[in-house]
């Protein structure tokens, strides 16, 4: 009466079901061991599908040969890929390959060696450089600051005699009155004038 | 929002399937020593900005790490399955450079990539049918154009069995 859906998986028959099915998981078996039997079943006897002997004893002459074939068949296959795995891996060709592989990794190895070795030397070379410049700075930097050490005693000596010789000038308690005389006796002028042209003129009056 | 960091573009899948840099089988770890400032360790981090995603997607077995301000000069070293060390200095080189003498020395070459993907193809022949996990396809109803799954539609009378079996009956 109901539509019941075949056997696929409970999740797959929940999301394919339509309207009107009934979702009923169909389970073989039913019925337990007490139960009574069917009313539509009450006198039945189960009788197996009939056999033909003849045609049973050519058609099992025909199975028997036709499973040796295919079972043979099969058995030839598997072997095939089985071996073909077997010389993949432990096979004459697969050793000269490893060989190859291993003498070529050798030589990228003594290249990557030498590329190493070149890129040390340039930069033993660099290094060296550096250090070299760095030399150079250091010298030239005390060199330059005995230079100005110099300059400063330099300077220092010339202030110092020019200081002794005006000092020749000075007026101390000695000479004081001497000067004073000096000084009275010998007015000075700090007048002067200056026109637009910039001509100075000193020879002024003294009042 | 949808750009994350200074180059969004290594992010894309695009950038990443276009590394070209697939390791020997040998090849299980690989280190880069290199400094974060300095002109000389600038192909360095160049390689490691641009090139390491590249090759960590091809390389998804392969263990990478990065070490930082260890270093007086940039290096990078692999670590193969016999235990050998490979040591590849990179002071002042170029990070297309670098990535290229790393391809040379420990990449797989192209024929062998081929023979690999020939291999791939044979081994999966997409006009098998079977179980999702080795074939494309379980059943002729999966394809497009084809009669549905009488699972999810009902087959046309003239298509079931059972009308046909009726059919050659009343006929006989």
């Amino acid at each position: 009466m109901f539509h019941v859906v075949g056997r696929r998986s409970a999740p797959v028959t929940r999301l394919l079901a339509s309207r009107g099915t009934v979702l009923v998981d169909s389970v073989r078996g039913r019925k337990s061991r007490g139960d009574p039997v069917a009313k539509s079943k009450e006198g039945r006897i189960k009788v197996p599908p009939p056999v033909d002997p003849r045609e049973m004893v050519v058609l099992k002459d025909r199975y028997t040969e036709y499973q040796l074939i295919l079972k043979a068949l099969r058995l030839e296959f598997r072997e095939e890929v089985l071996r073909k795995k077997f010389e993949e891996e432990t096979g004459s060709l697969a050793e000269e390959r490893a060989r190859q592989d291993a003498e070529e990794h050798r030589a990228l190895m003594l290249w990557n060696q030498e590329e190493n070795l070149r890129l040390l030397k340039a930069r033993v070379l660099r290094i060296q450089k550096e250090e070299e410049e760095a030399e150079r700075i250091k010298m030239e930097a005390v060199m330059k600051l005995e230079q100005q050490q110099q300059e400063f005693i330099k300077l220092k000596e010339k202030q110092v005699l020019q200081l002794q010789e005006e000092a020749k000038n000075f007026i101390t308690m000695e000479n004081l009155d001497q000067r004073i005389e000096e000084a009275l006796d010998h007015p000075k002028n700090y007048n002067f004038a200056v026109d637009r042209e910039g001509r100075v003129v000193r020879q002024t009056v003294l009042q | 929002m949808p750009m994350k960091g200074r180059f969004p573009i290594r992010r894309t899948l695009d950038y990443l399937q276009k590394g070209d840099i697939i390791f020997k089988n040998r090849v299980k770890v690989m280190t880069v020593n290199y400094n974060t400032h300095g002109e000389l360790s600038d192909g360095a981090r160049k390689f490691v900005f641009f090139n390491i995603p590249q090759i960590q997607y091809k390389n998804p077995w392969v263990q990478i790490m990065m070490f930082k301000n260890m270093t007086p000069s940039p290096f990078l070293k692999f670590y193969l399955d016999d235990g050998e060390q490979v040591l590849v200095d990179v002071e002042g080189r170029d990070h297309k450079q670098i990535s290229q003498h790393v391809k040379k020395i420990l990449g797989k070459s192209e024929d062998v990539l081929h023979a690999e993907a020939q291999a791939r193809m044979q081994a999966s022949n997409p006009a098998n049918f079977g179980p999702k996990k080795y074939c494309l396809r379980e059943c002729i109803c999966e394809v497009e154009g084809q009669v549905p799954c009488p699972s999810t539609t009902p087959l046309p009378k003239e298509m079931t069995g059972k009308y046909r079996a009726k059919m050659a009956e009343s006929q006989e």
